[in-house]
């Protein structure tokens, strides 16, 4: 589904990702992992059109879409949520939504008043529903709590439906309970898109991942099965010191 | 062939001088401006009336018989700590806010209006002249230049200089570049983050105080004065780049260089007029002016 | 400020009431969403007040209100642009006074057609703003309210230094045309009290095509840029046609101001595309209350009066204008609606 190649981007001395190239296959849910500083982010806005590359590409179902701006990726079915919470918290969870939907209708339509735009506002209500978000639809989202936040950030981007659906970080502060919540909706989400995901929880990723690429100073280190990826010495060593799986 | 060297030579190099005077001192304003910006992320939309303030300090301490050198020395002083108190009553308490740039936009406009109209209470409405400290005309193949407008380019450049030196090879500076670029990790190292800001306005604010001082006996003062400056400081900031200490300088340098030239040929309206365009046109190619802001890549 | 729309279960209109045009309208007016309803009442009691005004007001202040109008309509120009796509236009009287000069111009030497004028004024708006627009909306965020400023500025020197369109002493004897309507019938502006009704039901027009443009999915972007402008690309929309849409609409709205404002006053000077209206604009919108669009008319009304109050005892008004403003926003950020706004709901929870 997405397939990158080469991809290079330094800034000013730093090479925060070198000649990466890996490929996520359609309806499998592909992690990211790497200690901190590994270009995991940067990889990701290169992907989602945030930067640009020095160098690479990057094809979407066998389209090029390396130099694309974010604005049209969603139109070709990309949609990517944030590390750090980036929603509109002066807007209610329900305009939050609408929003995200009303991107799918045809522009034509934009000078039509709200009130009679049905189909963002069905389709919002049913986003809601799937996210159990229907209770605070009236709430503005700087109000909700984190978890909820995050929860939101997800429902937008399923709201673009999109063929890829790029996370970062997604249960980023969490709870246990509500890391296990974000784990389930993921697993039901795999086979209707393709799932990209960085992630530092390694358990959730061992949990989830059908595919892992884990990236080390900006370059792939290994790829390969949850398994595979384990029982890595390789892998080991780059995280030594941090303690995350019990091997 | 002869006559365009003529031409060039006396008329042409002449006002190449002459905007390369009001070019320093232009840069004197923008330099304030743009630091300002560069660490507080705050349009100073007053600083124009700092720049009045500085025509106006003068006016008056030679008035109340003080010499022109004290005054060079004081005005700034003075116009620094209007400018901090400024920052301390008006722009800290609007900082914490999640929109802080429009905020304080809007604060030092409402700041602005009320210095114009305080000055027109205080100083009246006609021009106030102020005699320049130097006579005479000192003159080198056959191009002339008032000896005073010698010294405020002298002037000018050494507070550049010293600009320069205090932001780049200072460890003053060093904490001040550090502060444009992460003021949270400046904090924790027991650094008072106040203290900078406040001394950051206090800085830019005397800039425009010298400036005032200085041109104050080439343009004479009058509660407009900052105003009607405006718009070419806006101009060279943006040109140079917005938080840029380099690109405050060159782009005054040579808006200053395509007003005063092209005033040779069309009225200066129009010259001012052409300014804003060049300005506009940087902008098409460059959206964020031509340099980078202090401590970006 | 952002309005909250809430979610879709309050705030339909009756069924009964959505059939008629004049319902229709009615809903137009009413801005969606619970928590604001008090302003759909308290937008019918300024309709309703300003209605009977020229009776309470006499002569003057009735040719006051009129500039009160003319003003406000750009004050509400400031606020489509800071209230719902997050652009600070400090220009906006470039725009009147661009429609004020070519007004005055063509009256005094093309023509005495109305219609004819105000294609002009809105096609060279329309010109004008679409290039300082994109070049503005463009480039870095900061820049644009200094951008729009010089933009004002460079205008009003150029009129003040053009011998040719009156110099420093601008333009006068404009003469006060009649506006032809069908075959037949026709507005004769001369009469004060026809030129008030006339000047309000247009400003009551404009602020309700504003309100159902603002109400669609177009306004609902805008919204989202001023709340978070970087996330919004994400979501598909590309912010700069939504700005400079806005803008470009803005302008009209500001230039319909400067259309009308030469046959209130007979005279165009420079000083229309000086700061006096630029900064009152952002003066009343702020007042009032950014984001309420109607907050700018009530701000402009305000403002208008004031310093005609206040002119009369001082000349210190910039003064005064400046004060108001810092108290403003440093304290009521969110204008007299606002403020009101707040009462209402701490009421209704109390």
């Amino acid at each position: 589904m997405i397939k990158v190649t080469n991809l290079s981007k330094a800034f000013g001395g730093l090479r925060a990702v070198d000649e990466l190239s890996f490929e996520a296959q359609p309806h499998r849910i592909t992690s990211i992992i790497g200690p901190n500083g590994a270009g995991k982010s940067t990889a990701f806005n290169l992907i989602a059109g945030t930067l640009r590359p020095d160098a690479g590409k990057v094809e979407l179902a066998g389209r090029d879409i390396t130099a694309e701006p974010p604005y049209a990726l969603t139109g070709l079915g990309l949609a990517r949520s944030f590390q750090i919470t980036n929603l509109f918290f002066g807007l209610t969870v329900f305009e939050n939504v609408r929003l995200a939907c009303q991107s799918l209708e045809q522009r034509s339509r934009y000078l039509v008043c709200l009130d009679r735009l049905t189909a963002p506002r069905t389709r919002a209500e049913e986003m809601l529903a799937e996210f159990g978000l229907a209770d605070q639809a009236g709430e503005l989202v700087g109000n909700l709590s984190h978890g909820d936040q995050r929860r939101v950030e997800i429902a937008i981007c399923m709201a673009l439906a999109p063929r890829l659906l790029m996370l970062d970080e997604p249960t980023q502060g969490m709870s246990p309970s509500e890391t296990a919540e974000i784990d389930a909706l993921l697993k039901s989400l795999a086979g209707r898109v393709t799932v990209l995901l960085i992630e530092h929880d390694i358990e959730l990723v061992m949990s989830l991942s059908d595919h892992v690429v884990v990236m080390h100073q900006g370059r792939k280190l290994f790829e390969g099965a949850p398994e595979a990826v384990r029982a890595s010495a390789l892998v080991r060593e780059a995280y030594l010191g941090v303690d995350h799986a019990a091997a | 062939m002869e006559d365009l060297l003529a031409y060039l030579h006396f008329v042409v190099l002449p006002q190449f001088i002459d905007a390369l005077i009001i070019g320093v001192a232009l840069a004197l304003v923008a330099l304030g401006l743009t630091m300002i910006f560069g660490l507080l992320d705050v349009i100073n939309l007053a600083h124009g009336e700092l720049y009045m303030l500085g025509g106006y300090a003068a006016f008056t301490l030679l008035g109340w018989g003080a010499g022109y050198w004290s005054a060079l020395v004081l005005v700034p002083v003075l116009v620094g700590f209007v400018g901090w108190g400024l920052e301390e009553l008006g722009i800290r308490p609007l900082l914490p806010r999640a929109d802080r740039a429009i905020v304080t936009l809007l604060l030092t406009f409402g700041v602005s209006l009320i210095f114009r109209d305080l000055a027109q209470v205080i100083w009246g409405t006609e021009t106030r002249a102020v005699v320049a400290p130097l006579a005479g005309i000192a003159g080198a193949a056959g191009v002339f230049v008032p000896v005073y407008r010698l010294f405020v380019f002298g002037c000018g450049l050494l507070a550049i200089f010293a600009t320069w030196w205090l932001v780049y090879r200072t460890q003053i500076g060093a904490v001040l570049r550090a502060t444009a670029v992460d003021p949270s990790m400046v904090a924790s190292f027991g650094i008072p983050i106040r203290l900078v800001y406040g001394l950051t306005f206090f800085y830019g604010c005397a800039l425009a105080g010298l400036a005032g001082v200085l041109l104050s006996p080439i343009y004479a003062v009058f509660p407009t004065m900052g105003h009607d400056f405006l718009v070419m400081a806006f101009a060279v900031v943006i040109v140079g780049g917005m938080g840029s200490i380099i690109g405050a300088v060159v782009a005054a340098l040579l808006l200053a260089q395509v007003q005063g030239l092209a005033s040779l040929w069309i009225p200066p309206v129009w010259a001012e007029t052409l300014v804003y365009g060049v300005m506009l046109l940087v902008l098409v190619v460059r959206p964020g002016g031509l340099f980078n802001r202090l401590g970006e890549a | 400020m952002p309005q909250a729309e809430g979610a879709r279960v309050e705030g339909k209109p009756p069924a009964a009431a959505r059939s008629t045009v004049g319902a229709r309208l009615m809903r137009a007016m009413y801005p969606a969403g619970t928590n604001s309803t008090y302003l759909r009442w308290f937008g019918l009691a300024m309709l309703a007040l300003a209605a009977i005004f020229p009776w309470l007001g006499g002569p003057f202040y009735t040719r006051l209100a009129i500039e009160t109008f003319l003003l406000g309509a750009v004050a509400l120009s400031v606020d489509i642009l800071l209230g719902y796509a997050g652009l600070l236009s400090l220009g906006q009287a470039a725009y009147f006074g661009l429609a004020a000069y070519i007004s005055a111009l063509m009256y005094l030497n093309v023509t005495q057609s109305f219609w004819l004028v105000l294609l002009t004024v809105s096609a060279a708006v329309g010109v004008f703003s679409l290039i300082l627009g994109a070049v503005a909306i463009r480039a870095k965020g900061v820049y644009f309210a200094l951008i729009t400023f010089g933009a004002a500025e460079i205008l009003s020197k150029i009129a003040h230094n053009t011998r040719a369109i009156g110099g420093s002493d601008g333009l006068l004897g404009i003469p006060v045309p009649r506006i032809p309507l069908f075959p037949g019938v026709a507005i004769d502006l001369k009469d004060d009290l026809v030129f008030y009704y006339v000047v309000l039901a247009a400003l009551v027009l404009i602020y309700v095509g504003t309100r159902r443009v603002l109400d669609t999915a177009f306004g609902s972007v805008l919204r989202a840029i001023r709340d978070n402008a970087d996330r919004v690309p994400y979501l598909g929309y590309n912010p700069f046609w939504y700005k400079l849409a806005a803008y470009m609409m803005a302008a009209q709205i500001a230039a319909f101001g400067g259309l009308i404002y030469p046959l209130l006053r007979g005279f165009v000077a420079p000083n229309l595309f000086g700061f006096e209206v630029s900064t009152k604009a952002v003066v009343m919108s702020l007042v009032g209350g950014v984001g309420t669009l109607l907050g700018p008319l009530v701000g402009s009304a305000i403002i208008t009066f004031l310093e005609s109050f206040v002119g009369s005892y001082t000349e210190r008004h910039l003064l005064i204008l400046g004060v108001i403003f810092i108290v403003f926003v440093m304290f009521l950020p969110d204008g007299l609606c606002g403020l009101a706004r707040r009462m209402l709901i701490s009421r209704r929870k109390a």
